[in-house]
Protein backbone atom coordinates (compact mmCIF):
# COMPACT_ATOMS: atom_id res chain seq x y z
CA UNK A 1 0.00 0.00 0.00
CA UNK A 2 2.80 2.35 0.93
CA UNK A 3 4.66 1.48 -2.24
CA UNK A 4 1.66 1.99 -4.45
CA UNK A 5 1.01 5.36 -2.87
CA UNK A 6 4.54 6.36 -3.74
CA UNK A 7 4.00 5.13 -7.28
CA UNK A 8 0.85 7.17 -7.54
CA UNK A 9 2.68 10.22 -6.29
CA UNK A 10 5.50 9.69 -8.80
CA UNK A 11 2.96 9.18 -11.53
CA UNK A 12 1.19 12.40 -10.64
CA UNK A 13 4.45 14.33 -10.76
CA UNK A 14 5.26 12.80 -14.14
CA UNK A 15 1.85 13.68 -15.55
CA UNK A 16 2.11 17.17 -14.16
CA UNK A 17 5.50 17.69 -15.77
CA UNK A 18 4.22 16.36 -19.09
CA UNK A 19 1.20 18.64 -19.00
CA UNK A 20 3.37 21.63 -18.25
CA UNK A 21 5.70 20.72 -21.13
CA UNK A 22 2.72 20.26 -23.44
CA UNK A 23 1.29 23.69 -22.68
CA UNK A 24 4.71 25.28 -22.93
CA UNK A 25 5.29 23.75 -26.38
CA UNK A 26 1.81 24.74 -27.51
CA UNK A 27 2.35 28.28 -26.32
CA UNK A 28 5.70 28.54 -28.07
CA UNK A 29 4.55 27.10 -31.38
CA UNK A 30 1.40 29.16 -31.35
CA UNK A 31 3.23 32.43 -30.95
CA UNK A 32 5.63 31.54 -33.75
CA UNK A 33 3.20 30.17 -36.34
CA UNK A 34 1.40 32.54 -38.72
CA UNK A 35 -2.31 33.08 -38.17
CA UNK A 36 -4.48 30.31 -39.68
CA UNK A 37 -5.27 30.79 -43.39
CA UNK A 38 -8.33 32.93 -43.86
CA UNK A 39 -11.11 31.45 -45.90
CA UNK A 40 -13.16 34.59 -46.05
CA UNK A 41 -14.62 35.78 -49.30
CA UNK A 42 -15.08 39.34 -48.22
CA UNK A 43 -13.04 41.03 -50.93
CA UNK A 44 -14.90 41.54 -54.17
CA UNK A 45 -13.31 39.31 -56.82
CA UNK A 46 -12.23 40.94 -60.06
CA UNK A 47 -12.92 38.00 -62.38
CA UNK A 48 -11.43 38.29 -65.86
CA UNK A 49 -10.37 36.08 -68.74
CA UNK A 50 -8.74 32.67 -68.35
CA UNK A 51 -7.75 29.71 -70.48
CA UNK A 52 -8.24 26.11 -69.37
CA UNK A 53 -8.68 22.71 -71.01
CA UNK A 54 -11.91 20.99 -72.00
CA UNK A 55 -12.31 17.66 -73.74
CA UNK A 56 -12.17 19.65 -77.02
CA UNK A 57 -8.87 21.37 -76.17
CA UNK A 58 -7.98 24.82 -74.89
CA UNK A 59 -10.92 27.02 -74.08
CA UNK A 60 -10.97 30.63 -72.87
CA UNK A 61 -13.68 32.65 -71.24
CA UNK A 62 -13.29 35.10 -74.15
CA UNK A 63 -14.46 32.33 -76.53
CA UNK A 64 -17.93 32.93 -75.10
CA UNK A 65 -18.04 36.65 -75.80
CA UNK A 66 -21.62 37.58 -76.63
CA UNK A 67 -22.98 35.02 -74.18
CA UNK A 68 -23.96 35.24 -70.55
CA UNK A 69 -21.66 32.81 -68.69
CA UNK A 70 -22.57 30.98 -65.50
CA UNK A 71 -19.29 29.84 -63.94
CA UNK A 72 -19.15 27.25 -61.16
CA UNK A 73 -16.16 25.73 -59.34
CA UNK A 74 -16.36 22.22 -57.87
CA UNK A 75 -15.21 18.66 -58.54
CA UNK A 76 -16.68 15.44 -59.86
CA UNK A 77 -16.17 13.42 -56.67
CA UNK A 78 -18.22 16.05 -54.81
CA UNK A 79 -21.03 14.03 -53.24
CA UNK A 80 -23.67 16.67 -52.45
CA UNK A 81 -22.84 20.36 -52.91
CA UNK A 82 -21.84 20.29 -56.59
CA UNK A 83 -24.68 18.03 -57.78
CA UNK A 84 -27.11 20.35 -55.98
CA UNK A 85 -25.78 23.53 -57.58
CA UNK A 86 -25.09 22.08 -61.02
CA UNK A 87 -28.52 20.43 -60.97
CA UNK A 88 -30.13 23.78 -60.17
CA UNK A 89 -28.14 25.54 -62.90
CA UNK A 90 -29.06 22.81 -65.37
CA UNK A 91 -32.73 23.05 -64.45
CA UNK A 92 -32.67 26.83 -64.87
CA UNK A 93 -30.98 26.48 -68.27
CA UNK A 94 -33.30 23.76 -69.49
CA UNK A 95 -36.28 25.96 -68.67
CA UNK A 96 -35.09 28.70 -71.05
CA UNK A 97 -36.42 28.99 -74.62
CA UNK A 98 -34.12 28.14 -77.54
CA UNK A 99 -33.27 31.77 -78.24
CA UNK A 100 -32.28 32.36 -74.63
CA UNK A 101 -30.31 29.11 -74.45
CA UNK A 102 -28.23 30.25 -77.41
CA UNK A 103 -27.11 33.24 -75.34
CA UNK A 104 -26.17 31.31 -72.18
CA UNK A 105 -23.19 29.06 -71.40
CA UNK A 106 -22.58 27.12 -68.18
CA UNK A 107 -18.90 26.44 -67.36
CA UNK A 108 -17.80 24.00 -64.66
CA UNK A 109 -14.18 24.44 -63.49
CA UNK A 110 -12.65 21.73 -61.33
CA UNK A 111 -10.88 22.54 -58.06
CA UNK A 112 -9.52 18.98 -58.07
CA UNK A 113 -7.35 18.92 -61.21
CA UNK A 114 -5.35 15.92 -59.97
CA UNK A 115 -8.32 13.61 -60.36
CA UNK A 116 -10.54 15.50 -62.78
CA UNK A 117 -9.24 14.90 -66.29
CA UNK A 118 -10.89 16.63 -69.25
CA UNK A 119 -12.60 13.34 -70.15
CA UNK A 120 -13.90 12.82 -66.68
CA UNK A 121 -15.21 16.39 -66.60
CA UNK A 122 -17.00 15.90 -69.93
CA UNK A 123 -18.63 12.67 -68.78
CA UNK A 124 -19.80 14.41 -65.64
CA UNK A 125 -21.14 17.59 -67.26
CA UNK A 126 -22.99 15.55 -69.92
CA UNK A 127 -25.03 13.99 -67.13
CA UNK A 128 -26.72 17.34 -66.48
CA UNK A 129 -27.84 17.64 -70.09
CA UNK A 130 -27.47 21.42 -70.23
CA UNK A 131 -24.70 21.98 -72.85
CA UNK A 132 -22.37 22.49 -69.90
CA UNK A 133 -18.59 22.58 -70.52
CA UNK A 134 -16.18 21.06 -67.99
CA UNK A 135 -12.73 22.65 -67.64
CA UNK A 136 -9.54 21.43 -66.01
CA UNK A 137 -5.87 22.46 -66.03
CA UNK A 138 -2.62 22.31 -64.13
CA UNK A 139 -2.70 23.02 -60.41
CA UNK A 140 -1.24 26.50 -60.89
CA UNK A 141 -3.67 27.34 -63.72
CA UNK A 142 -6.64 26.38 -61.56
CA UNK A 143 -5.19 28.28 -58.60
CA UNK A 144 -4.85 31.41 -60.73
CA UNK A 145 -8.45 31.31 -61.99
CA UNK A 146 -9.72 30.55 -58.50
CA UNK A 147 -7.87 33.58 -57.17
CA UNK A 148 -9.34 35.80 -59.88
CA UNK A 149 -12.82 34.81 -58.80
CA UNK A 150 -12.18 34.68 -55.06
CA UNK A 151 -12.75 30.93 -54.95
CA UNK A 152 -11.42 29.21 -51.85
CA UNK A 153 -10.65 25.47 -51.91
CA UNK A 154 -8.61 23.05 -49.86
CA UNK A 155 -8.22 19.32 -49.60
CA UNK A 156 -9.80 17.69 -46.58
CA UNK A 157 -9.30 14.20 -45.21
CA UNK A 158 -12.07 12.14 -46.68
CA UNK A 159 -14.85 11.87 -44.13
CA UNK A 160 -16.33 9.18 -46.35
CA UNK A 161 -13.45 6.79 -45.89
CA UNK A 162 -11.79 7.82 -42.67
CA UNK A 163 -9.98 4.52 -42.16
CA UNK A 164 -8.19 4.58 -45.50
CA UNK A 165 -4.92 6.35 -46.03
CA UNK A 166 -4.85 6.38 -49.83
CA UNK A 167 -3.36 9.55 -51.33
CA UNK A 168 -6.30 9.67 -53.75
CA UNK A 169 -8.73 9.50 -50.89
CA UNK A 170 -9.79 13.04 -50.04
CA UNK A 171 -12.62 15.50 -50.43
CA UNK A 172 -12.27 19.17 -51.27
CA UNK A 173 -13.83 21.89 -49.16
CA UNK A 174 -14.70 24.69 -51.52
CA UNK A 175 -16.69 27.88 -51.84
CA UNK A 176 -19.88 27.16 -53.74
CA UNK A 177 -20.85 30.33 -55.55
CA UNK A 178 -21.97 30.60 -59.15
CA UNK A 179 -20.43 33.56 -60.94
CA UNK A 180 -22.49 35.43 -63.51
CA UNK A 181 -20.38 36.97 -66.25
CA UNK A 182 -21.91 39.23 -68.90
CA UNK A 183 -21.50 39.08 -72.67
CA UNK A 184 -18.37 41.23 -72.55
CA UNK A 185 -16.65 39.04 -69.97
CA UNK A 186 -17.34 41.25 -66.94
CA UNK A 187 -18.13 39.58 -63.64
CA UNK A 188 -21.57 40.79 -62.58
CA UNK A 189 -22.49 38.98 -59.41
CA UNK A 190 -22.04 35.79 -57.43
CA UNK A 191 -24.96 33.55 -56.54
CA UNK A 192 -24.91 31.65 -53.23
CA UNK A 193 -25.07 27.88 -52.84
CA UNK A 194 -28.41 26.14 -53.43
CA UNK A 195 -30.29 28.98 -55.10
CA UNK A 196 -33.42 27.36 -56.57
CA UNK A 197 -33.67 27.03 -60.39
CA UNK A 198 -36.56 29.50 -60.70
CA UNK A 199 -34.55 32.24 -59.01
CA UNK A 200 -31.49 31.50 -61.15
CA UNK A 201 -33.67 31.72 -64.23
CA UNK A 202 -34.97 35.14 -63.19
CA UNK A 203 -31.37 36.33 -62.74
CA UNK A 204 -30.37 34.93 -66.14
CA UNK A 205 -33.23 36.79 -67.83
CA UNK A 206 -32.39 40.01 -65.99
CA UNK A 207 -28.77 39.91 -67.17
CA UNK A 208 -29.75 38.87 -70.69
CA UNK A 209 -32.02 41.91 -70.93
CA UNK A 210 -29.21 44.15 -69.66
CA UNK A 211 -26.80 42.65 -72.18
CA UNK A 212 -29.21 43.04 -75.06
CA UNK A 213 -29.95 46.64 -74.10
CA UNK A 214 -26.30 47.70 -74.00
CA UNK B 1 -9.10 1.16 -2.53
CA UNK B 2 -12.12 -0.10 -0.68
CA UNK B 3 -13.56 3.35 -0.77
CA UNK B 4 -13.09 3.60 -4.53
CA UNK B 5 -14.85 0.29 -5.04
CA UNK B 6 -17.76 1.47 -2.98
CA UNK B 7 -17.98 4.70 -4.91
CA UNK B 8 -17.96 2.97 -8.28
CA UNK B 9 -20.62 0.49 -7.20
CA UNK B 10 -22.72 3.42 -6.16
CA UNK B 11 -22.10 5.15 -9.48
CA UNK B 12 -23.07 2.07 -11.47
CA UNK B 13 -26.26 1.62 -9.45
CA UNK B 14 -27.14 5.24 -9.88
CA UNK B 15 -26.43 5.00 -13.61
CA UNK B 16 -28.65 1.96 -13.98
CA UNK B 17 -31.45 3.65 -12.11
CA UNK B 18 -31.18 6.74 -14.28
CA UNK B 19 -31.13 4.65 -17.44
CA UNK B 20 -34.23 2.77 -16.40
CA UNK B 21 -36.14 5.80 -15.24
CA UNK B 22 -35.37 7.80 -18.38
CA UNK B 23 -37.01 5.23 -20.63
CA UNK B 24 -40.52 4.97 -19.21
CA UNK B 25 -42.22 1.68 -20.06
CA UNK B 26 -39.19 0.97 -22.30
CA UNK B 27 -41.04 2.24 -25.36
CA UNK B 28 -39.17 1.94 -28.64
CA UNK B 29 -37.84 5.21 -29.90
CA UNK B 30 -38.30 3.90 -33.43
CA UNK B 31 -42.06 3.87 -32.79
CA UNK B 32 -41.96 7.57 -31.96
CA UNK B 33 -40.26 8.58 -35.19
CA UNK B 34 -42.19 9.18 -38.38
CA UNK B 35 -40.34 9.37 -41.68
CA UNK B 36 -41.63 11.40 -44.61
CA UNK B 37 -40.38 12.24 -48.13
CA UNK B 38 -37.34 9.95 -48.08
CA UNK B 39 -35.22 9.85 -51.25
CA UNK B 40 -31.74 9.02 -52.46
CA UNK B 41 -30.04 11.02 -55.14
CA UNK B 42 -29.11 9.36 -58.39
CA UNK B 43 -25.33 9.22 -58.79
CA UNK B 44 -23.72 11.21 -61.57
CA UNK B 45 -21.20 9.08 -63.50
CA UNK B 46 -17.95 8.60 -61.61
CA UNK B 47 -19.35 9.54 -58.22
CA UNK B 48 -18.33 7.30 -55.35
CA UNK B 49 -21.03 8.28 -52.91
CA UNK B 50 -24.49 9.70 -52.92
CA UNK B 51 -26.61 11.50 -50.36
CA UNK B 52 -30.03 10.54 -48.99
CA UNK B 53 -32.58 12.83 -47.49
CA UNK B 54 -35.80 12.63 -45.46
CA UNK B 55 -37.81 14.35 -42.77
CA UNK B 56 -37.81 12.75 -39.32
CA UNK B 57 -40.64 13.74 -36.95
CA UNK B 58 -40.50 12.94 -33.26
CA UNK B 59 -43.95 12.42 -31.74
CA UNK B 60 -42.63 11.82 -28.23
CA UNK B 61 -41.81 14.42 -25.61
CA UNK B 62 -38.17 13.41 -25.40
CA UNK B 63 -35.29 14.10 -27.75
CA UNK B 64 -34.33 11.11 -29.84
CA UNK B 65 -31.00 10.53 -31.52
CA UNK B 66 -30.51 8.74 -34.80
CA UNK B 67 -27.18 7.02 -34.25
CA UNK B 68 -26.71 4.53 -37.09
CA UNK B 69 -27.77 3.73 -40.63
CA UNK B 70 -27.28 0.38 -42.35
CA UNK B 71 -27.92 -0.64 -45.93
CA UNK B 72 -27.22 -3.47 -48.30
CA UNK B 73 -27.00 -1.05 -51.21
CA UNK B 74 -23.60 0.37 -50.30
CA UNK B 75 -20.38 -0.53 -48.54
CA UNK B 76 -21.30 1.81 -45.73
CA UNK B 77 -23.77 4.48 -44.72
CA UNK B 78 -22.78 7.43 -42.56
CA UNK B 79 -24.37 10.48 -40.97
CA UNK B 80 -22.94 13.68 -42.39
CA UNK B 81 -23.40 17.36 -42.00
CA UNK B 82 -22.35 20.42 -43.96
CA UNK B 83 -21.23 23.65 -42.46
CA UNK B 84 -21.28 26.81 -44.52
CA UNK B 85 -18.13 28.59 -43.41
CA UNK B 86 -18.46 31.98 -45.07
CA UNK B 87 -19.44 30.42 -48.38
CA UNK B 88 -17.05 27.46 -48.10
CA UNK B 89 -18.99 24.23 -47.73
CA UNK B 90 -17.35 21.71 -45.45
CA UNK B 91 -18.71 18.18 -45.16
CA UNK B 92 -17.99 16.22 -41.99
CA UNK B 93 -19.12 12.96 -40.46
CA UNK B 94 -21.14 13.22 -37.24
CA UNK B 95 -22.05 10.56 -34.68
CA UNK B 96 -25.77 11.30 -34.47
CA UNK B 97 -28.66 13.49 -35.59
CA UNK B 98 -30.87 14.84 -32.83
CA UNK B 99 -34.60 14.79 -33.47
CA UNK B 100 -36.06 17.21 -30.90
CA UNK B 101 -39.02 16.28 -28.70
CA UNK B 102 -42.28 17.01 -30.56
CA UNK B 103 -40.07 18.38 -33.30
CA UNK B 104 -38.65 17.68 -36.72
CA UNK B 105 -35.18 17.03 -38.11
CA UNK B 106 -34.91 17.61 -41.84
CA UNK B 107 -32.18 15.93 -43.84
CA UNK B 108 -31.74 18.05 -46.95
CA UNK B 109 -29.20 18.98 -49.64
CA UNK B 110 -26.48 21.22 -48.21
CA UNK B 111 -27.27 20.19 -44.63
CA UNK B 112 -27.58 16.97 -42.66
CA UNK B 113 -27.77 13.89 -44.84
CA UNK B 114 -27.16 10.17 -44.92
CA UNK B 115 -24.22 9.36 -47.18
CA UNK B 116 -24.18 6.05 -48.99
CA UNK B 117 -20.55 5.25 -49.73
CA UNK B 118 -19.29 2.92 -52.46
CA UNK B 119 -22.68 1.61 -53.59
CA UNK B 120 -22.61 -2.02 -54.64
CA UNK B 121 -24.20 -1.05 -57.97
CA UNK B 122 -25.03 2.27 -59.63
CA UNK B 123 -27.89 3.98 -57.85
CA UNK B 124 -30.25 4.92 -60.69
CA UNK B 125 -33.47 6.91 -60.81
CA UNK B 126 -36.47 4.62 -60.67
CA UNK B 127 -34.87 2.19 -58.21
CA UNK B 128 -35.44 2.14 -54.49
CA UNK B 129 -32.83 1.86 -51.78
CA UNK B 130 -33.65 0.39 -48.40
CA UNK B 131 -31.95 1.60 -45.21
CA UNK B 132 -32.33 0.69 -41.55
CA UNK B 133 -32.27 3.59 -39.10
CA UNK B 134 -31.13 2.77 -35.57
CA UNK B 135 -31.89 5.05 -32.65
CA UNK B 136 -30.12 5.62 -29.35
CA UNK B 137 -32.08 2.94 -27.49
CA UNK B 138 -31.16 0.34 -30.10
CA UNK B 139 -34.60 0.20 -31.70
CA UNK B 140 -34.67 0.47 -35.46
CA UNK B 141 -36.86 1.26 -38.41
CA UNK B 142 -36.64 0.35 -42.06
CA UNK B 143 -37.10 3.04 -44.71
CA UNK B 144 -37.51 2.52 -48.42
CA UNK B 145 -36.17 5.47 -50.42
CA UNK B 146 -36.97 6.10 -54.08
CA UNK B 147 -33.99 7.24 -56.19
CA UNK B 148 -34.39 10.62 -57.89
CA UNK B 149 -32.14 12.53 -60.23
CA UNK B 150 -30.94 15.99 -59.15
CA UNK B 151 -33.08 17.47 -61.89
CA UNK B 152 -36.36 15.73 -61.09
CA UNK B 153 -35.83 16.28 -57.43
CA UNK B 154 -35.85 20.02 -58.02
CA UNK B 155 -38.92 19.68 -60.17
CA UNK B 156 -40.76 18.15 -57.28
CA UNK B 157 -39.73 20.96 -55.00
CA UNK B 158 -41.21 23.47 -57.38
CA UNK B 159 -44.47 21.56 -57.44
CA UNK B 160 -44.62 21.70 -53.68
CA UNK B 161 -44.50 25.44 -53.83
CA UNK B 162 -47.59 25.77 -55.99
Amino acid sequence: MKLSQKAVKNGMVAIGTLLLLFFLIQFLTQSNSPPPPKSTLSEKPTGGNFTLTSVHGKQSLSDFKGKLVLLYFGYTYCPDICPTDLGNLAMAYRGLNEQEKAQVQILFVTVDPERDTANRMAEYTDYFNADMIGLTGHNNEIARVAKQYGVVYMKAKNPLNSNQSDAQNYTVDHSAFTYIINSTGQLQTQVPHAMPPAQIQTLIRTYLTQDNAS
Amino acid sequence: MKHALKTSTYAITLGLLTALSSSPLLADQADDIQVSDPFTREMPPGAFATASFMTLSNTSDQNIKLVQVDTNAAKSAELHTHTNDNGVMRMRQVSSFNIPAKGVSTLQPGGNHIMLISPSKMIKAGNTVSVTLTFEDGSSKQVSMPVKSVMNQNNNHQHHNH
